[in-house]
């Protein structure tokens, strides 16, 4: 065979084993997308023929949503979960890093079991925090009624709602953040510590001086993708509280759910979508722009 | 002088890890611990922290209807998976051995699989498969999950490509093989364990899934996860056979990662951290 021959015979088989997977990319990753946007130009419902064609009002959903308090305070619950979900992760999985951070088998066999949580199916997680929520037979209720003191239903109440799903979003989600802050730690040079030390600095000083701008580009980053996830809170709020007590816990993705699941509002649901995607898409852009940035000062 | 500043394990730091673990392990043993109790031990108070176990949980829902959602779950992880990898495996070693623009538009459907909300492919995948005739299918299950998987296999099988040497190919190409022998008989072989990794990631994903078959399946193909959650609604609050649910949906996740742990960490963070 001739080079030329090679070369033909080579390229033809890429493509061959590359196109099949980019049809199916683009159809999973394109047409979905597509489709909500054109739905979301609808007043489609299931039950009403005709209405997913209906392009007559084709913004109507759009000017719905600034006057649709259930919308506007889903984004406000979601932008207080997020914000303490994420917050809590960093700073816990943060420390925890710090605390498996050492040279020794026994704690590389035990990082394994600290991953548990977030390998968990989703569904699984909201069932244990079911059960330690639910007080005839949580161990909390036990530990509080032991110690005399009367805990307060936890998920049916409009002050704590949140908080418990709050609690058990970042139990789900702190090996995440412990993960990626480990793996930055593992590589600061020892040198610099030593440096630090032999200069006289405290345990503390080496950790704000040396060790946090070191791992400060990792915190931002893994903040960054639980946000981009915390959107997706989805198994915890439909089987602890179902959005309530009222709206308390009603993100914008299950208040999404509701209208196209439960009340039939599949074009209003869509624009309500389209809405939390363009959202979730500015952040992602942020995301990848700092990374450019990251690689572009390494 | 001590060299390993803040590295070295001292028992004080090896005591605290095993409390943190402890700690944070607790809410999982504790639905462990729940289902191998009777509903008497369950609501007994102070709990009994030495009980007498009894398999009669997962007796009971081995000859429910959950046994056949514990099937349906294993049917649409392991067709997905096979379908995910068929499609993905070549295409991981395409964009291995070709420079240039693929593995940005790549980069951009992996980000976008990965960070929409599921809500977003939910509604227009409900409405295709109601209109072709897939909800609560297998076949529906499988191909949601292919679809969401193959990302995942070509993000994680490109770095097992590259480490194959070029050299290997070009040699047995010069003595007149064909690409498509020279990538089954010489590199596949080569990235089996990558594969075999990449397989149970791929299978945990779509064990673990929720959201899509709770809107796409009813009950012919409902899986295993939203049966669980059937019985708190129509079982009344039967806690042991829930605990024995719960465990039996993790038992396979638990299996599997402990066997990829070593790839564990570049799976759960595809897409976040880079290699």
């Amino acid at each position: 065979m001739t080079e030329g021959g090679i070369d033909a015979e080579r390229r033809s088989f890429i493509a061959f084993a590359l196109t099949p997977s980019l049809i199916v990319l683009f159809a999973v990753a394109m047409l979905p997308a597509l489709y909500l946007v054109v739905t979301s130009l609808t007043p489609f419902q299931l039950t009403t023929p005709g209405s997913s064609t209906d392009f007559t009002a084709p913004l109507r959903n759009y000017q719905l949503l600034p006057g649709d308090p259930r919308f506007v305070n889903s984004l406000l619950v979601q932008a207080k979960l997020s914000f303490w979900g994420v917050l809590f992760q960093v700073l816990l999985g943060m420390l925890l890093a710090l605390l498996l951070n050492t040279q020794s088998r026994f704690v590389e066999f035990a990082r394994t079991f600290f991953l548990v949580p977030m390998v968990l199916p989703p569904i699984v997680v909201a069932v244990i925090w079911k059960l330690i929520y639910t007080p005839d037979i949580s161990p909390l209720y036990y530990a509080a009624q032991l110690l005399h003191f009367t805990m307060p239903a936890l998920t049916s109440s409009v002050d704590f709602a949140l908080t418990a799903i709050i609690i058990a979003d970042t139990w789900e989600w702190l090996p995440f953040t412990f993960l990626m802050v480990l793996a930055a730690l593992q590589t600061i040079p020892d040198e610099y510590s030593e440096a630090a030390l032999v200069d006289g600095a405290g345990r503390f000083q080496i950790f704000w001086y040396v060790t946090l701008p070191f791992i400060t580009p990792i915190l931002v980053i893994a903040g960054m993708f639980r946000l981009i996830d915390s959107v997706k809170a989805f198994p915890l709020i439909f089987l602890l509280t179902g959005g309530g007590p009222g709206t308390v816990t009603e993100v914008t993705n299950y208040y999404a759910y509701l209208l196209a699941f439960d009340t039939n509002e599949i074009g209003y649901s869509s624009a309500v979508t389209v809405v939390m995607l363009l959202l979730v898409a500015g952040i992602s852009l942020g995301l990848v722009w700092m990374g450019r940035r990251r690689e572009a000062m390494a | 002088m001590n060299t390993r500043f803040g590295r070295s394990a001292s028992p004080g730091r090896l005591a605290a890890i095993v409390v943190t673990l402890l700690l944070l392990l607790s809410p999982f043993l504790w639905l462990l611990q729940m289902s191998f109790k009777s509903n008497d031990q369950i609501l007994q108070f102070p709990p009994p922290l030495v009980f007498t176990p009894t398999l009669q949980n997962y007796a009971s829902l081995w000859h429910s209807a959950f046994s056949a959602s514990f099937v349906n779950s294993l049917l649409s992880a392991s067709f997905s998976t096979a379908l995910a990898l068929l499609l993905g495996v070549p295409a991981a070693y395409a964009l291995s051995r070709r420079t240039g623009r693929g593995k940005h538009a790549l980069g951009f459907a992996i980000l976008a699989t990965r960070m929409a909300p599921p809500i977003a492919f939910t509604i227009p995948f409900f409405l295709f498969y109601r209109w072709i005739g897939l909800l609560d299918t297998i076949t529906g299950l499988v191909l949601v999950y292919t679809s969401f998987n193959l990302p995942l296999v070509i993000w994680m099988m490109q770095p097992f490509f590259d480490t194959v040497p070029i050299s290997l190919e070009e040699a047995a190409l010069v003595d007149g093989a064909r690409t498509r022998t020279v990538f089954t008989k010489i590199v596949l072989p080569m990235v089996t364990p990558g594969i075999a990794a990449t397989a149970i990631l791929c299978f945990l994903y779509a064990w673990n899934d929720f959201f899509f078959a709770l809107i796409l399946t009813r009950t012919n193909a409902r899986t295993a996860p939203v049966a669980v959650v059937n019985f708190m609604n129509y079982e009344g609050w039967e806690w042991g056979k829930i605990a024995a649910g719960g465990s039996l949906v993790m038992a396979p996740v638990l299996i599997f990662s402990l066997a990829v742990r070593r790839y564990l960490v570049s799976g759960l963070t595809a897409g976040a951290v880079k290699g």
